[in-house]
Formats: structure tokens, C-alpha cells, sequence
């Protein structure tokens, strides 16, 4: 009777070692895998690994405001600087269009934002296949951000050649984010274009036709108008301001 | 007696066009067009104040500049056309500018834009870009001119079962016939059979019907799934061993439940999301009711708001504190059931939009829209203050609203003022109510409408005599910023009224009396007063109000009684 409890122990200790292990395993996975080498071989991946982090906080900034890093005309709601994408100062008149070309000036921005992690990113890479006895000939180029359906892509014109026993060459990288921020920045623009030519929008419209879409119109004191769009799936946003329209308290 | 009505009209008139008047020549001193503004606007019209220095300043309108014309910006890439934008703005985002408007611009043009089994109404460098966005063949056609017609048009093509040989098996993928075309070759043959699932008995595929259901990106119906992983019909448990269901495709038309949302239907997954559904895994929390057969439901995206259930899609107005007296601080507000979440979507502030509601087969639809307030002061008969096409006026009989009269009268008066204040009411309830003024109309005055006719002699008398006036006042009264340096005490001042009493000394002592022939004694009933005051809250936020969150306004009383010079 004695032994079998003594065995029912030890087989629910080692049950529990082994779970306490396999949580330890799990949380340190990436860790683990750097330790012992297990990490792939493949430079496009180390890229795509290095760079998907920054490229979405980068996204992330320039949605919260306006789609800009730093917006030098914007209008302050909850502590953000909401980039006005069209204003107008006067009182009873549309709004003139401030971004234009959104969508290549959020490409610009991104660019911007992570031109300094690139070039840490490669340097890493270099380092990487360095350690690792490769000789490497690394030859930066200039890159590219797109916004695209369902994705962002960073393109770098940087060519890479590694030797060890044999040599593998890399003409460029490319860099694919799953996100949204195409579609969000397309209804953006279809919203300052509904905002310059009748000074308003139709939220519902757009949550009919887009049915994993959230509009939030916001109207404020000063007739500014707060938009903030969310994608219901993915809780990704995309928020600006503008001022169309605007009526004065009494009389102006 | 007529012509007195009209000098009053008159003077109504010209106080509320020189307010006006007065206004926009304000405003128009200061328009300058700067290039750019100290904050960062571009082509704005501001005060040269607010110019940046270090770029062009005119002092006209923008759109007379040649720096901030206004015109369409071209994305020539994207194919898209933007209006209203100024040309330097447009070329530093590489964009190109041409003048006019979008419609005047012959690549701006639109047209229908069929991609794949989808359509848009947009311009033909745009169709060609999504095109090479979605890797799909598109046709541009210039012969649909609106939007519906396009989308309409927009169609899935010939869908069926693509059936071929791999690793000798007979297998097969459910896709269109130019795409089973596309990977038929010598190595592998391809045949398509039109309206068939591949889960058909007869085409002798490995791909079996299962119990299995899934989500479609784009769609809002719950799909079964057959054992190679191809969509079948709309998920419907009364037929998941049905093998003529799992033979044909079968259209969402013709599928359970049609025209119904469907929502938390355990047997059927024809969800339709204008409806009120939607295809969602099943969540114990979220869903009543788990489905028969796989993990995917049509969740019910209908809200709950206050106790009251809302359809998906519904839109209604808040009742909002205050709002149904226009109380200052009060503001409208449309709500919005979306997607099961109830979202908040304030009107313009100060009361300068209002929240209409309608209802139509039992579906509720509100808006925000403007509150056409501002020329109720300048009509003088109720067809046109009541013209509720062009301004949200009402029609005030016995109140009579107007620049203070010129008929002033030295009284001499014993009365004292804290008196005089005591006893003039606070406005009630009914009387506060802007939007549907509920007191008795029992007339309002202007100074010199009534002097010496006689008929002011008595608080009936005047009574009688007010009945034939009246004004026009905004039905929604508008907020005012009355707290900064704005115009509400001008306008507010368009209600305010100077009455003169006078007073009798008696020979031997006693009390000052008020003068019962021409003394406007009547001036000093309690209802006329609150009829005045009525007559001033109306007007927007003026007089003493309680504010939306029902506190009392600081300041001077709304009735002032001050003691002149004895004659």
C-alpha cells in the first residue's frame, strides 16, 4: 500500500516537471533556439524575423496619428496628435485637402521611421554569418515601403553574397506584413474626399459595405471632426482629423 | 397701430442685419490667403496673424492666388482624383494638379471596373492598378454611369468542380472554369463539370461530405466543408446527409432560411449581414444557441441599448440630458447598432445640428443635421418663419422680440429693486421649453408698441392686445459660447425689453402707487415677466438658465428693475 502511494508521488512530481518543462521550453523558444543554433540559415528570413517588429510599430505610430510620424498641424484628442488630412480655418466652408496622396506620404513616413533599424538589421546579419564562418559581402542599397491589400512590403535593393564551401547569393530582400492599413487608408480617402465636397460623411455607409469595419465619427467643440477607424478582426486603427463645415456657436 | 407694427418690424430688421452685417465685415477685414498658417494649414484664409512668415501671404482669397488655387490632385499611380486641393500642396506630393473639378478632368472620369468576381466604380488607371493588385484580369466599362448599376453587374462567373488525377487519386478543387482551364496541362488534365460540388457522388472524387463547417473572408454565410477542404453549400443540418445537397451548388437564394437573418439558428447558417447576422465561430459567452454540426453560427449582431433592442444597422437619436428643453451644454446625439455594439455619434455642439428620427416597417433610421436657426429673427410672418424647408422656426403668437424702445419715460418709483426681482417668477418647466414652447401666451412687449394706446392699462388689456403679434424664434434653440468674447449677447439682446412705470405720490405721504392711466403697471405682472423671459430663452442661450446637468446659471437676474429720477 505504502510502495503504491510512493509510486502514484513520484508519477504525479515527474507529470509536473515535465509540464513545468514544456511551459519553460515554450516561453523560451526563441531564446533556446538562438542558443543552439537552431535558428535559420536563411538571410531573407533574418531579415523578415529583424524587421516585421519595427515595420509594424512603425505602422502603428503613424496610424494613431493621421499618418504621420510628427504631424505639425494636428488637432490633440486623448493625448494623440490626430494629423489634420483636410481643414479649413473659416467657418461655413469646406475643408481644403491637406494629404492629397495619402497613401504614398504613410509609405513615406514608414520609410523614415525605420531607416535607422534597417541598416542595424543587415549590420546584424552581417555579424550573424560572420560568427557563423561565412564570408560575407554585403552591398546596401536603397528600399521601398508599399502599402498593399492585406499587407505591407518592404523591398531593399541590398545584395548580399555569403561563402562558406560554396556561394550563395541574395540580390535583394523583401519584407511582407499581414495588415490592413491599405484598406483602412482607402476608406481614409474616401472619407476626406466626402468631407472636402459636402463638408461631412456618411459613417454607416461604409460599415454596410465594409462589414469587419468600425467608423467612429466624433464631433468636436471647435468643429473639428474625429475619425477613427478600426478593423473589428485584426482591432487595427487608423485616425485623423479634419474640420469641414464648421459652424459657430451664434453668428461668426 | 399698423404702421407702429411695421416700425417695429423694421427695427427688428435692421438690429438683426447689422448684427449680421457687422459680423461678416469683421470677418472680412482679416482675410488674408496664407500659403501656410503658424499651425501648419495650408492655403488657408486666416487673419495675417496666423500667416508663417517664411511663406506667401496675400491679402485676398486663396482661390485668386496663384499659390492656393484650388483644383484636383492626381495620383497618377494610384489612379485616383482628389478635389479641393491646392496646387503647390498637390505637387510636393508628386501628385499632379489640374484645375477644375474631378468630373471636368477627362482621366478622372469613372467607370465600371469588373475584377474577378467583384466590381467598383472607379477610373480606369485605377481599375488597371487593381488589376495588377489582386493579380486578376479586369474590364473597364464606360457605358454604366452610376455606381449601383456597376455593382450590380458584378459576377462570380461559371463556378463547378475542377476534376484531376494526383498521386492516382482522383481529386478535385471547386473554382471557376477559366481557372480549372488554367492548370489543366499535359502532365495534368483537367475537367470541369459546371455547377457541381466536388463532393458528387457521380464525378468518383475522394472529396466526401462531412459534418464540418467554415467562414468564408467576404462572405456572410456559414459553409459546409468537404473532405479535401472545398467549400460546399450553406451550412444546413437538416440536409448534412443530404447527397443531392452535396451533389450541386446550390444558391444562398434557394438555401434554408433565406430572407430571415438566421441569427443563433442552430439548424441553418444562411446569414445575411444587412439583416442582422453574421458567420462567426461559436462562443459559449457570445451565441445562445451552439450549432448542430461544426463550430460556426450565424452571430446575431442585433444590440441591446437601455433595456431596448435595436436591429443590427438600426440608427436612432440619444435622449440626451437637457436636450428636450435645449438646455445650455445640451447637445443631440445619433446612436448606431453595429455589429452588436451600440456606438455614439455626437451632432455638431452648441445645438447647430439637431438628430432627426424616422421609422419605416419597423426599422429605425436617425441623422444628424444642420439647424437651420439663423435667419428666424429676420422673418415677420408665419409662412415664411414656418417654411420648415428652409429654416427650423417657429411661430410665436403674443411674443414680440426687438431692439429695446427709444420711448423712455422718467418714472419715479419707490420700488425696491430686490423687491421688484422676488417677484418676478423663475421660468417654469413649460416655459423653458425651447424646442415646443408650452406657456400661455400671454404676450410679451415692446417698449413702444403699446405706450399710450390705452389698452396697457390693464393686464388683460394687454394680453388681448399681444395676441395679435408675434415672432419668429428658432424651434431648436442654438447654444452659444456666452461664457468667451462672442456675439451671444448681441443676439441675445434682439429679447431685450425696457419697460418704464410710473409711479404716484400721494399727497399726504404714504406709498408710491403705480399709475393706473399710462403708467405700465401691467409691466410688473408676473406672467408678462415670465412670458418675457420666456420669450429671451427661446432665443438661444440666453437669459439665467439651468444647464443640461441642472445647475443654476451665475450672473444677473434676467429682470433688472432700476429706479430712476423723480420728475
Amino acid at each position: 500500500m505504502r510502495g503504491k502511494k510512493g509510486q502514484v508521488t513520484i508519477f504525479v512530481i515527474t507529470a509536473l516537471v515535465i509540464v513545468i518543462l514544456a511551459i519553460i521550453f515554450y516561453l523560451m523558444y526563441p531564446q533556446i533556439k538562438s542558443t543552439l543554433g537552431l535558428e535559420s540559415k536563411n538571410p531573407n528570413q533574418f531579415i523578415q524575423d529583424c524587421m516585421e517588429e519595427q515595420i509594424r510599430e512603425a505602422r502603428d505610430k503613424v496610424s494613431a496619428q493621421g499618418g504621420s510620424i510628427d504631424p505639425e498641424h494636428y488637432f490633440l484628442y486623448k493625448d494623440e496628435k490626430l494629423k489634420y488630412l483636410c481643414y479649413t480655418e473659416e467657418y461655413y466652408q469646406m475643408c481644403i485637402v491637406q494629404e492629397p496622396l495619402l497613401k504614398g506620404r504613410i509609405e513615406d513616413e514608414i520609410k523614415k521611421e525605420i531607416s535607422e533599424g534597417v541598416r542595424a538589421c543587415f549590420d546584424d546579419l552581417e555579424s550573424t554569418f560572420k560568427g557563423k564562418g561565412y564570408d560575407v559581402n554585403l552591398r546596401e542599397g536603397p528600399f521601398e515601403v508599399e502599402l498593399l491589400p492585406r499587407r505591407i512590403v518592404a523591398k531593399f535593393n541590398t545584395s548580399l553574397t555569403l561563402t562558406k564551401d560554396s556561394s550563395e547569393e541574395y540580390d535583394s530582400f523583401s519584407v511582407v506584413v499581414n495588415d490592413n492599413l491599405y484598406e483602412l487608408v482607402s476608406i481614409a480617402t474616401s472619407i476626406i474626399s466626402s468631407e472636402t465636397r459636402f463638408g461631412d460623411s456618411e459613417s454607416t455607409v461604409y460599415m454596410n459595405y465594409y462589414h469587419d469595419l468600425k467608423v467612429e465619427k466624433l464631433k468636436q467643440s471647435d468643429g473639428t471632426t474625429v475619425y477613427i477607424l478600426t478593423n473589428r478582426d485584426t482591432k487595427n486603427k487608423f485616425q485623423f482629423a479634419s474640420r469641414s463645415l464648421a459652424w459657430p456657436p451664434g453668428f461668426e | 397701430m399698423k404702421k407702429r407694427k411695421t416700425v417695429t418690424i423694421f427695427a427688428i430688421l435692421v438690429l438683426v442685419l447689422t448684427v449680421i452685417a457687422s459680423l461678416s465685415l469683421v470677418a472680412s477685414e482679416v482675410s488674408y490667403c496664407c500659403e501656410k498658417t503658424n499651425d501648419g494649414a495650408w492655403c488657408q484664409n486666416a487673419p495675417q496673424e496666423s500667416c508663417d512668415s517664411g511663406f506667401r501671404t496675400n491679402p485676398t482669397s486663396c482661390q485668386a492666388t496663384s499659390y492656393c488655387r484650388l483644383g484636383t490632385c492626381v495620383d497618377s499611380q494610384e489612379g485616383t482624383c482628389m478635389e479641393n486641393t491646392p496646387q503647390q500642396v498637390c505637387e510636393a506630393s508628386n501628385g499632379v494638379w489640374e484645375e477644375g473639378s474631378a468630373n471636368e478632368i477627362p482621366r478622372c472620369q469613372l467607370g465600371c471596373c469588373l475584377i474577378g468576381d467583384q466590381a467598383a466604380f472607379v477610373t480606369q488607371t485605377r481599375c488597371k492598378r487593381l488589376s495588377s493588385l489582386y493579380a486578376l484580369e479586369i474590364d473597364f466599362r464606360t457605358d454604366m454611369q452610376n455606381e449601383m448599376q456597376c455593382i450590380a453587374s458584378a459576377s462570380s462567373g461559371v463556378m463547378g468542380a475542377c476534376v484531376y488525377e494526383k498521386e492516382f487519386e482522383t481529386t478535385c478543387t471547386l473554382t471557376s472554369q477559366k481557372e480549372c482551364n488554367e492548370v489543366s496541362s499535359e502532365n495534368m488534365e483537367t475537367e470541369f463539370h459546371e455547377g457541381f460540388l466536388c463532393s458528387d457522388e457521380t464525378l468518383g472524387t475522394d472529396c466526401a461530405p462531412t459534418e464540418e463547417t467554415t467562414c468564408v473572408e467576404g462572405e456572410d454565410v456559414v459553409r459546409f466543408v468537404d473532405s479535401c477542404g472545398n467549400l460546399a453549400n450553406v451550412y444546413d443540418a437538416t440536409k448534412v446527409n443530404n447527397k443531392v445537397y452535396w451533389s450541386k451548388i446550390i444558391d444562398e437564394s434557394e438555401s434554408c432560411g433565406y430572407g430571415d437573418s438566421n441569427a443563433d439558428d442552430a439548424k441553418c447558417g444562411n446569414c445575411d449581414y444587412l439583416l442582422g447576422s453574421t458567420c462567426k465561430a461559436y462562443k459559449r459567452d457570445e451565441d445562445r444557441v451552439r450549432p448542430n454540426y461544426g463550430d460556426n453560427i450565424c452571430r446575431d449582431l442585433a444590440c441591446e441599448y437601455e433595456g431596448q433592442d435595436y436591429k443590427h444597422g438600426e440608427t436612432w437619436c440619444a435622449d440626451s440630458e437637457g436636450i428636450n428643453k435645449n438646455l445650455p451644454g445640451s447637445r443631440y446625439f445619433r446612436l448606431m447598432c453595429y455589429n452588436g455594439e451600440v456606438q455614439i455619434e455626437p451632432c455638431s455642439d452648441y445645438r447647430q445640428e439637431i438628430c432627426i428620427q424616422d421609422e419605416v416597417n419597423g426599422f429605425k433610421a436617425g441623422a444628424c443635421r444642420v439647424n437651420m436657426w439663423q435667419d428666424c429673427y429676420s422673418q415677420d410672418n408665419i409662412q415664411d418663419c414656418t417654411n420648415s424647408d428652409r429654416r427650423d422656426c417657429k411661430w410665436q403668437p403674443g411674443l414680440i422680440t426687438g431692439p429695446p424702445s427709444e420711448e423712455t419715460v422718467t418714472v419715479q418709483s419707490d420700488l425696491n429693486p430686490r423687491e421688484g426681482q422676488s417677484s418676478f417668477p423663475a421660468p417654469t418647466e413649460s416655459t423653458e421649453t425651447a424646442g415646443a414652447f408650452q406657456a400661455p401666451m400671454t404676450g410679451a412687449f415692446l417698449g413702444g408698441v403699446l405706450s399710450g394706446t390705452g389698452v396697457g392699462d390693464t393686464v388683460a388689456g394687454v394680453e388681448n392686445e399681444l395676441e395679435k403679434y408675434g415672432s419668429c424664434t428658432p424651434k431648436y434653440a442654438p447654444g452659444f459660447d456666452f461664457w468667451q468674447e462672442g456675439n451671444a449677447d448681441q443676439i441675445c439682446s434682439i429679447a431685450t425689453q425696457e419697460c418704464i412705470v410710473t409711479y404716484e405720490e400721494k399727497l399726504i405721504g404714504g406709498k408710491k402707487k403705480c399709475k393706473e392711466d399710462g403708467g405700465n403697471c401691467w409691466c410688473l405682472d408676473p406672467g408678462i415677466m415670465a412670458t418675457f423671459i420666456a420669450g429671451c430663452n427661446t432665443l438661444g442661450d440666453c437669459g439665467l438658465k439651468t444647464n443640461y446637468l441642472g445647475q443654476m446659471g451665475r450672473g444677473q437676474s434676467e429682470v433688472t428693475v432700476e429706479e430712476g429720477e423723480d420728475n
